[in-house]
């Protein structure tokens, strides 16, 4: 490799860095309401069988994913409600006219129905993404009578900005809460950080995207137990957020709504806990950003 | 579109748990299916996998090691057979039904029937209700469609005819379908409201995926897990008064101490007296007489629309 070529690739790589870098910029000293120790998202996927009728699967998977429908999300309900908790719903537009019931007794639960793709993707075309998001906010307002305010999707922030969403959470470039910036550095979305290690479908969902019979997901729930409520330890020592995110067609059998029971109660037992939707925490950031905490910019590179 | 086609196989919404009623007052029902396939992967059995040193171990210390541990805990179970497993072995097949079990088919050999087409998916329902009424001696009331451990996904393959064709060769059941941790309704046809009766089946409770998972050698030994599986699968559904469903193979949970450890799980469930433990063709006239397809299945009217740019 020449000197010149050398020069050229740390100029990219220094390029893609600084790209990064100035994208998103996290809180400093960012403090929960009441003095709490941690903010708990418990976030709901409904897909159902979306994702699995999209990638053309088979009579069974799509059965599968049924499951979550006519079961699992009801079960899933019944248990935020035995512990006074508010969830954030996921929703792909089309399941409003698959599981219209469950959705209308989950807004009426007090849940926030938040977006989750029309029918679980994205499409290329920016006319037709925003066709798609603007109808999944128009079928969620139909039902839960609130337009969506937050998303866990693969949209362009600008767009979901656009459409007057104040958050997503879909990415992890940090533990907790962090803003979105545009090209300017001006914040335009809030991101309340997913991770797929904290996912119920990566430790039960068998051929999850695609993935191959050598690598299957097969853990029982006594091991999902301890790594969720490590991870949960682990943030609590540093008023940290977590973010847990089940799908009902997985989380919603009875062994593991048994094992969500046990997880909750564990969390529960420690002071200082604060249970919230996406959109409460979303809106406490946000306000802290604008009130009480001066924003730092993430190191440059 | 009609109704909800291609999405969705049954109504809306599951019985809840306070609507579930067993016989006699029973808690709960535990329904225990054995696989008799030797098959590894989707083409079914073939002659490799009939002179396996699996498939001997499957048909003689396996098998007899269930069947023995069923004996001792006194309980009962659905064997899902191959058509050619009972040509091949039809005084296993015979000594099965006389310890009290219940023969149901699996297939002509357990194969995945996806891509047949219909004449052909039909006359292999034929042949193998034929050949099994044959050994068994009695018709089969009960079809399964379980999954082999090469296949790409772990719920059973199907057609697109299997089920109506199921209902018109008479069967009673399908003892595989992932849509409810009850017995269910898969509706075959939404404007007659013809559907069959569907016993739950789940792969976390199949030994395949826990035993050498997905194959002998190279494959993963997880037999604890599945053993925690069970039995939270277990307390959790006595609790709720619903269903347990499991899946066995002599070759996985007949070995050694995977057959220990189950028989310490069954052990356990006989000190229970509410237990209801039907074999497949018990608890499906069960639920379709208490809870007929007329009266408990739901269909609401489609408010599925089509719109440009959207999967129909």
């Amino acid at each position: 490799m020449s000197s010149d070529r050398r020069s050229a690739e740390l100029a990219e790589l220094k390029a893609a860095a600084a790209q990064q870098g100035s994208r998103f910029r996290r809180f400093e000293d960012l403090c929960w309401p009441k003095g709490a120790r941690i903010a708990v998202n418990i976030t709901v996927d409904f897909d159902a069988m979306l994702l699995r009728r999209l990638n053309n699967e088979p009579p069974m998977e799509l059965a599968k994913g049924e499951f979550g429908g006519r079961v699992g999300v009801w079960r899933l309900l019944e248990l935020f409600a035995a512990h006074d908790i508010k969830a954030t719903i996921f929703t792909p537009g089309r399941i409003c006219e698959l599981y219209p019931e469950a959705l209308r007794a989950a807004a009426r639960a007090g849940h926030e129905l938040a977006d989750h793709m029309w029918e679980h993707r994205v499409p290329k075309e920016a006319d037709r993404a925003r066709d798609h998001l603007m109808k999944t906010a128009a079928a969620l307002e139909a039902i839960g009578g609130r337009r969506p305010v937050g998303s866990r999707s693969h949209y362009p922030p600008s767009l979901l900005h656009e459409q007057g969403f104040i958050y997503n959470s879909h990415g992890a470039r940090s533990h907790r809460p962090y803003s979105v910036l545009d090209e300017r550095g001006q914040p335009l979305l809030l991101e309340l950080p997913f991770h797929f290690a904290i996912d119920d479908a990566m430790f039960f969902s068998f051929a999850w995207y695609r993935s191959g019979n050598a690598g299957q997901r097969l853990a029982d729930t006594d091991r999902v137990f301890d790594l969720w409520l490590a991870a949960f330890q682990q943030q609590y020592r540093q008023a940290g957020y977590l973010n847990i995110c089940l799908h009902p067609f997985v989380s919603g059998r009875a062994l593991r709504v048994a094992m969500l029971d046990r997880l909750i109660a564990a969390m529960k037992a420690q002071p200082g806990v604060w249970f919230a939707s996406c959109e409460e925490v979303a809106r406490h950031c946000l306000a802290a950003q604008t009130a009480c905490v001066a924003p730092k910019a993430a190191p440059s590179p | 579109m009609p109704w909800k086609q291609g999405y969705t196989i049954s109504d809306e919404k599951s019985l809840a748990d306070a609507e579930v009623h067993w016989p006699d007052g029973k808690r709960c029902a535990i329904h225990i299916v054995v696989d008799l396939s030797v098959a590894s992967g989707p083409e079914g059995i073939g002659a490799e996998d009939l002179a396996s040193p699996a498939a001997a171990f499957a048909v003689n210390d396996g098998l007899e090691g269930l069947l023995d541990a069923l004996a001792r805990q006194a309980l009962r179970a659905t064997f899902a057979v191959p058509a050619v497993m009972a040509e091949c072995y039809p005084d296993r097949v015979k000594d099965i039904v006389g310890r009290g079990h219940e023969v149901a088919a699996h297939g002509f050999k357990g194969e995945d029937v996806s891509a047949l087409r219909r004449e052909e998916e039909k006359a292999r329902i034929a042949l193998a209700t034929d050949v099994l009424a044959a050994i068994a001696g009695r018709r089969p009331a009960g079809w399964f469609a379980l999954p082999r451990q090469k296949d790409a996904f772990a719920g059973g393959a199907i057609s697109a005819n299997t089920m109506g064709l199921l209902l018109e060769a008479g069967y009673d059941y399908m003892g595989n379908g992932l849509a409810d941790d009850l017995p269910h309704y898969w509706v075959t046809d939404f404007a007659s409201r013809q559907a069959i009766l569907t016993l739950p089946y789940y792969y976390h409770f199949d030994d395949q995926f826990f035993c050498m998972f997905p194959t002998e050698g190279t494959g993963l030994e997880n037999p604890d897990a599945l053993l925690r599986n069970w039995r939270a699968e277990f307390d959790a559904q006595y609790r709720r008064g619903r269903f347990f469903g499991m899946t066995l193979h002599p070759q996985h949970s007949g070995w050694c101490h995977r057959l220990a450890g189950l028989e310490e799980f069954l052990g356990g469930l006989g000190r229970l007296s509410d237990l209801w433990n039907p074999t497949g063709a018990q608890c499906a006239r069960y639920w379709s007489e208490t809870y007929p397809a007329a009266k408990s299945l739901k269909l609401a009217p489609s408010i599925w629309q089509d719109y440009p740019g959207s999967l129909s």
